[in-house]
């Protein structure tokens, strides 16, 4: 395995520009973990909002409708694997599209799985929100969406901060099977040096180090966050 | 001021109010006693819409709002409440706690409602916790905020639901004093409570509540001295002791 290392990191890294395949490949992972990711919190955040609205106006048939419609979803999506949802993107779905889309439609299914779990995260960090809270906002004459947005929101995300960074890692590291529907990200590319150098070592070892050492700059960046909104907890 | 024309309220199976009527007027300090569960809190909490009556009418300065064409949040705008629990905003500090409404809602621009919230801090002995933040004050400290916070809407009437219940007892006497301040300044107010000195001292008509009905309705002398109601002369022999 470690025969002629210099040689391996050669034929995998300078060869050919081979590095250049590794930043392309990252470029791609990068772009489709970034898009899921803004798709998942909005999305998330929206099917919450709904969800606990609908639970606190039950007599709402409007409100009743969506929290149906978003049930089904959740239940889909957690209850089948990315890999397949993903297929039936690519494969059905977006069938019409050319190839040329394919990191657009990974950007689409990836946001759309990862909503559902976002969903469940916020809607569990506002319920963890004290009752008093929306009634101490809703006394002082604030609307059902400014005492949402100004009160419970920033406390309810404080709370589910550290259930949302694993999210978001888990969602980062899950962008790797999109080798599947022909996106040349970096697992993909890793697997391709490795066909024409008929040496695995470096470039998956390689990969692994990079997915590696962006995780631990998010794990540390999600850390300050936190450091940050729990200054209100100091007494 | 205020018109409570039979109001009656239910959750499921249970009555919390069984009809309850009551004009409060203009500068009334108006006291509620009564056993837990008997409906005090329910009635306060109808007053400004926080609970929907199950049927009857409420009436403030000469607007049906238990209508639904009534836009709440004006309304609410000019009615203070004050919790047991404080609620306070523990995200914010001291200072947005106060002039988070009165700026969102604007009614005062930000520098407006700073200036009144640290004239506001500066009366309850408080300005130098502007810009702490909640957890960082006791209790007593965080219910007179909470007190200021209704204030700085400028509002027309106070509630008071159970204010000092959540306290230690050597906090009691601090937040009772601002009650106290506020009333002499003229402020309506209505105010569930368990310290029967207080009632006795501030009230103009105290309030005896139990099985969701207003069972006496006197003036403090004769509330507490020349008690007609049973129920009620049962209550007094047992909480003043």
């Amino acid at each position: 395995m470690f025969d002629d290392l210099p040689g391996q990191l050669y034929a995998a890294l300078i060869k050919e520009d081979r590095w250049k395949l590794y930043i392309e490949g990252l470029g791609n992972t990068m772009i489709i973990a970034i898009g899921a990711v803004v798709i998942g919190l909005v999305l998330g955040t929206v099917i919450a909002l709904i969800k606990v609205n609908a639970n606190l106006n039950k007599k709402n048939v409007f409100l009743k409708f969506l929290d149906v419609i978003c049930d089904i979803y959740l239940t889909v999506i957690r209850g089948t694997p990315m890999m397949v949802q993903i297929l039936i993107g690519f494969n059905i779905i977006f069938a019409a599209l050319s190839f040329d889309y394919s990191v657009l439609v990974a950007i689409i299914c990836f946001g759309i799985n990862s909503g559902a779990y976002v969903a469940e995260i916020v809607r569990s960090g506002i319920q963890a929100v004290n009752r008093g809270q929306l009634e101490a906002g809703r006394s002082l004459g604030l609307s059902n969406s400014q005492t949402m947005s100004l009160i419970i929101l920033p406390q309810a995300i404080k709370n589910i901060l550290p259930a949302l960074g694993n999210e978001l890692i888990v969602l980062f590291k899950e962008t790797a099977i999109v080798g599947y529907i022909a996106v040349q990200d970096l697992t993909k590319m890793a697997t391709l040096i490795q066909s024409r150098t008929y040496q695995p070592f470096v470039p998956l070892i390689l990969s692994a180090l990079i997915y590696l050492s962006i995780v631990m700059l998010m794990s540390w960046g999600l850390r300050g966050l936190e450091r940050r909104l729990n200054k209100s907890d100091r007494r | 001021m205020i018109d409570v024309k039979s109001v009656v309220k239910h959750f499921g199976d249970i009555h919390a109010l069984n009809g309850v009527s009551l004009h409060i007027k203009k500068g009334e300090k108006v006291v509620i006693v009564g056993p837990s569960g008997c409906g005090k809190s329910t009635f306060l909490r109808c007053l400004n819409l926080l609970e929907t009556p199950t049927s009857g009418e409420v009436w403030f300065e000469g607007e049906c709002i238990t209508d639904p064409r009534c836009n709440v949040n004006k309304l609410r705008m000019r009615m203070g409440m004050v919790f047991q629990q404080f609620n306070l905003f523990p995200h914010k500090t001291i200072l947005q706690n106060i002039t988070l409404a009165p700026v969102t809602l604007k009614l005062m621009t930000q520098e407006e409602a700073d200036k009144r919230a640290i004239e506001l801090l500066a009366r309850i002995g408080l300005s130098e916790k502007a810009d702490a933040y909640p957890a960082q004050l006791s209790g007593g400290q965080q219910q007179r905020i909470a007190i200021v916070r209704a204030l700085a809407m400028n509002p027309d009437v106070m509630l008071f639901d159970e204010p000092t219940s959540a306290l230690d007892p050597e906090m009691v006497g601090e937040v009772l004093e601002l009650m106290k301040e506020l009333a002499d300044e003229g402020m309506t107010m209505v105010v569930v409570t368990h310290e029967m000195g207080f009632a006795r001292e501030v009230a103009t008509r105290c309030l005896f509540m139990a099985d969701g009905q207003v069972l006496e309705d006197a003036p403090p002398t004769e509330f507490f001295y020349r008690p007609k109601n049973d129920r009620l002369k049962d209550f007094l022999a047992k909480v003043l002791v």
